[in-house]
């Protein structure tokens, strides 16, 4: 045996970088430390009462991308938020919000599961003073030139897509990317990737463009031709994928519109190709922030609109009993360990080549851990603030994470035997959507209660 | 450059818990580390697995973690090594280290993923080889890239030619841990993580490392190695079966040689038989029993035998290597009746390591160069071997523990760390 308790101490641990990566570094995280977004959390936090209470869209048709939200959201320090379906916009669940967000996914079941009841709930919301950004799907969901049922009812912003035609050209790449049905005819994206947007005539004097243009990723979103516009597309980075050889593309795409918006009422409308909110787009965001702002600013006190609910500084559950937060440690502990679990199971079946196509829309592997991520990074919060949570309100979410579990590895079994594994991955997306949107609600609650405090 | 806590597994009462890595501060990195913990939990007699400081990172060769255990061979504590992707996966696991004390009462692996601990039941595992295990855990867990470091049947039977294995290949286990693995029922440590390892400076720690391995020779196979010792030809002797070379982490040299002889070695086609060959992991086990006359296929086939059994293929190929067979069934029987007579070693060498460090690195250079490469090697999770054959600039990576931990770290404490 070595003798070795007579070495000298050398303080090693105490230099030593313990590394809290798991909780948000990389590009993610410099991302989110930028300062650009500090003079945007300070306006809304200046809101006072005009703080908006925002609603998010998870309904029928969203895909992952409202998630992007939940990021920019937090970025800019607005935690009042709600996470909502169509059952919620048709039974005038949006009366509580001043602000609707609605990401990108299947605009086909977005606009069939609103209907034309939830036409007319958006319509209502906007001229009643709310707020309402649609990026990619959800904009092409409100374009008034997007007038083929089950769209028709769905018109708050004048604009035509440009990006259709009934016999599109075959694309050099990313064919599952290309084309969605649009009656006789096809929408298609001749570009995936980063483009290159600088102020339309709405936007000139926004302090994002201070500085030049700004980039943002368009995956599918509209190329919109428009009287109005906020921004245009004005190139392509080369960071992005070519589908139609990349001069034609360009030539598509410039000089296009990127972003309109309408104001109805007392509200404000928006139609974004590109998805601003989009968390590696550090400018896209800060000109959705804009938007926001500019909204907040015009609309009329009178409008009827919510001005959102008042931050509490003090938390309604109030300090757990000892007993109580031992058991919300262990609630805590299963969430941990079955979200890591899960996520090992979807970084293996991203190696596997296969996607599903649910709707209009396609999923790859890779959304799976997409999904968790969101719960990982934000899990050692609830750690931090464990004495605010009801284990009744953690027991679902551990029972539901040990059940995307078991869903992805049976999923894996069911890919490697090579039998249809449709079925089972739209059950798993499923799940780990409404899950994360459930998880989400927890913990952004816990942000706005924490308002105040020194979180 | 760790993240996470040190676990301690308790598998008398099938309990873990988690601690500050703080506590093995004062100890150093890497072995220092486990070592120190090692004496600390020493009256348990403890299993300590642990990682080095650059291990898992873009560091060349930075493959290295380690099991510091007493070893039932020598009674002494012994260190054996976790190359391939166990050490970088240790590091990834979200443990700094960890510490398994205690014997359970029935067999049980441990699941390590993200900084979660697990105690799994292993009844199903205890009895089946090293492939069959590492096939069972990956498909339970579901992922193929979890590095399974487990106990075979000769480990579970207490052998003296115990060796734990790394996934299919075996391992440089010469110390018989492997052995203290089943005599505590611990049929096997299972280990993923998806987190990110977070240098000090990182674009100044990813350009130093890349400057590095442009600079690294990249030759394959076994030859640095042969010709180092003034051995034979094992490249050669293994070519005509010869399907891939394959590094451990971020190693330039990839020594690692897959072989075929259930299918032609030319067929590139993943989905031909299940199990074609073997991965030859112990280039002392290639020479010992080519020296002995072995014709390279049953040879290959007497080390997968070996690296399923959980067998020393170090020992084994010397013990086999007086008796060349060609025959498979009479190599099988062969294995089966290895009695650990042979002592550990490389031909051509009367070296058999020293003092915590067995000879899984051939004994190139003077005995104090030798020992050199162990100790900075085990500090920041370098593999010696490649430190030794490499050439590679010491100063300039023991220049990356800045970037990577803000700790400057000289040669004059390397020796004051790990003596």
């Amino acid at each position: 045996m070595h003798a070795l308790n007579s070495r000298q101490h050398c303080d090693w641990g105490q230099r030593v970088k313990l590394s809290d990566a798991p909780h948000g570094g990389g590009r993610l995280g410099r991302a989110a430390a930028d300062p650009a977004y500090l003079r945007y959390r300070r306006a809304f936090e200046a809101a006072g009462d005009a703080y908006p209470s925002v609603a998010v869209y998870v309904g029928a048709g969203a895909s992952h991308s409202w998630m992007w939200f939940a990021d920019l959201l937090e970025r800019l320090g607005l935690h009042d938020i709600a996470f909502v379906t169509e059952e919620e916009v048709t039974t005038e669940g949006l009366s509580r919000f001043g602000v609707l967000m609605v990401g990108g996914g299947d605009t086909y079941a977005m606009a069939e599961g609103m209907g034309p009841g939830g036409a007319g709930a958006l319509e209502g919301f906007v001229r009643s003073g709310g707020f309402y950004h649609g990026s990619c799907a959800g904009g092409y969901l409100v374009l008034r030139g997007v007038d083929r049922p089950p769209f028709t009812p769905f018109a708050l912003v004048d604009g035509e897509m440009v990006n259709v035609m009934g016999s599109p050209p075959e694309p050099r790449c990313l064919e599952h990317k290309y084309l969605a049905p649009y009656g006789p005819d096809w929408v298609f994206h001749p570009v995936y990737g980063e483009v290159v947007l600088g102020p339309g005539i709405e936007g000139r004097g926004f302090e994002c463009f201070a500085s030049g243009d700004i980039k943002a990723p368009l995956f599918g979103g509209p190329v919109i031709a428009s009287m109005s516009s906020v921004a245009d597309f004005t190139g392509v980075s080369d960071r992005a994928a070519f589908l139609w050889p990349r001069d034609e593309a360009e030539r598509l795409l410039e000089g296009r519109r990127a972003v309109v918006s309408a104001s109805l009422g007392g509200g404000t409308a928006v139609a974004s190709g590109p998805h601003l909110e989009h968390p590696l787009f550090v400018g896209a965001n800060t000109l959705l922030a804009e938007l926001l702002l500019r909204h907040l600013k015009e609309a009329p006190a009178d409008t009827g609109a919510p001005s959102g609910r008042a931050p509490s500084t003090t938390p309604p559950h109030g300090l757990n009993p000892t007993a109580a937060t031992a058991q919300v440690e262990t609630l805590l502990g299963e969430i941990r360990r079955q979200v890591s679990n899960a996520r090992i199971v979807g970084f293996g079946l991203e190696k596997m080549p296969i996607t599903w196509r649910i709707g209009v829309k396609v999923w790859e592997p890779e959304k799976i851990r997409t999904f968790l991520d969101y719960a990982w990074r934000r899990l050692p919060y609830l750690y931090a603030r464990a004495l605010y949570l009801d284990p009744a309100e953690l027991e679902p979410l551990a029972a539901g994470y040990a059940e995307v579990t078991r869903l992805a590895r049976s999923l894996k079994i069911t890919i490697e035997s090579d039998t249809d594994s449709q079925p089972e991955a739209q059950s798993l997306l499923t799940r780990l959507k409404e899950l994360t949107a459930s998880f989400l609600s927890l913990y952004f609650r816990l942000r706005l209660e924490a308002r105040g405090d020194h979180d | 450059m760790y993240y996470g806590d040190t676990l301690l597994v308790n598998l008398d009462t099938g309990t873990t818990e988690q601690f500050s890595f703080d506590e093995v501060g004062v100890f150093g990195p890497g072995l220092a580390a486990g070592i120190g913990l090692y004496e600390k939990y020493g009256d348990a007699d403890p299993l300590v697995i642990g990682s080095g400081l650059l291990t898992g990172t873009t560091a060349p060769a930075s493959c290295l973690g380690f099991v510091v255990g007493k070893s039932p061979l020598t009674g002494e504590v012994a260190v054996s090594p976790l190359g391939l992707y166990a050490g970088a996966e240790v590091k990834l696991s979200g443990f700094a280290m960890i510490v398994i004390r205690g014997t359970s009462d029935k067999p049980v692996y441990l699941w390590l993923h993200d900084g979660v601990a697990d105690i799994q039941d292993a009844s199903a595992l205890w009895g089946r080889d090293n492939w069959e295990t590492t096939d069972a855990i990956r498909q339970e867990m579901g992922e193929g890239l979890i590095q399974v470091i487990s106990a075979g049947p000769a480990c579970e039977e207490g052998s003296r030619l115990a060796s734990f294995s790394i996934d299919y290949w075996g391992s440089g286990d010469t110390a018989g841990l492997g052995a203290a693995m089943g005599a505590r029922k611990l049929k096997a440590v299972a280990l993923r993580g998806l987190g990110m390892l977070d240098p000090e400076d990182p674009e100044a720690y990813y350009e130093a490392t890349m400057e590095m391995l442009a600079g690294s020779p990249a030759e394959p196979g076994f030859g640095r190695l042969s010709k180092g010792l003034g051995a034979g030809d094992v490249d050669g002797w293994l070519k005509p079966m010869v399907h891939r070379y394959r590094s451990c982490f971020a190693c330039p040299a990839a020594c690692n040689t897959f072989v075929k002889y259930n299918e032609p070695a030319s067929v590139l086609a993943p989905d031909g038989v299940d199990e074609p060959g073997v991965m030859v992991t112990s280039a002392a086990a290639a020479l010992w029993l080519m020296g002995g006359g072995w014709e390279a296929e049953p040879a290959c086939r007497a080390m997968e035998a070996m690296a399923r059994a959980g067998i020393d293929q170090v020992r084994g190929a010397r013990e086999l290597a007086e008796k060349p067979l060609k025959d498979p069934a009479g190599v099988a029987a062969a294995v089966s009746a290895l009695t650990g007579s042979a002592a550990a070693g490389w031909p051509s060498s009367d070296r058999v390591g020293s003092g915590l460090f067995g000879p899984w690195v051939p004994p190139l250079g003077s005995p104090d160069e030798w020992m050199e490469a162990h100790r900075l090697g085990y500090l920041l999770g370098i593999c010696p071997t490649y430190l030794l054959t490499s050439g590679i600039d010491r100063g300039a990576l023991l220049g990356l523990c800045g970037p990577a931990s803000g700790v400057e770290l000289d040669t004059g404490r390397i020796a004051e760390m790990l003596p």
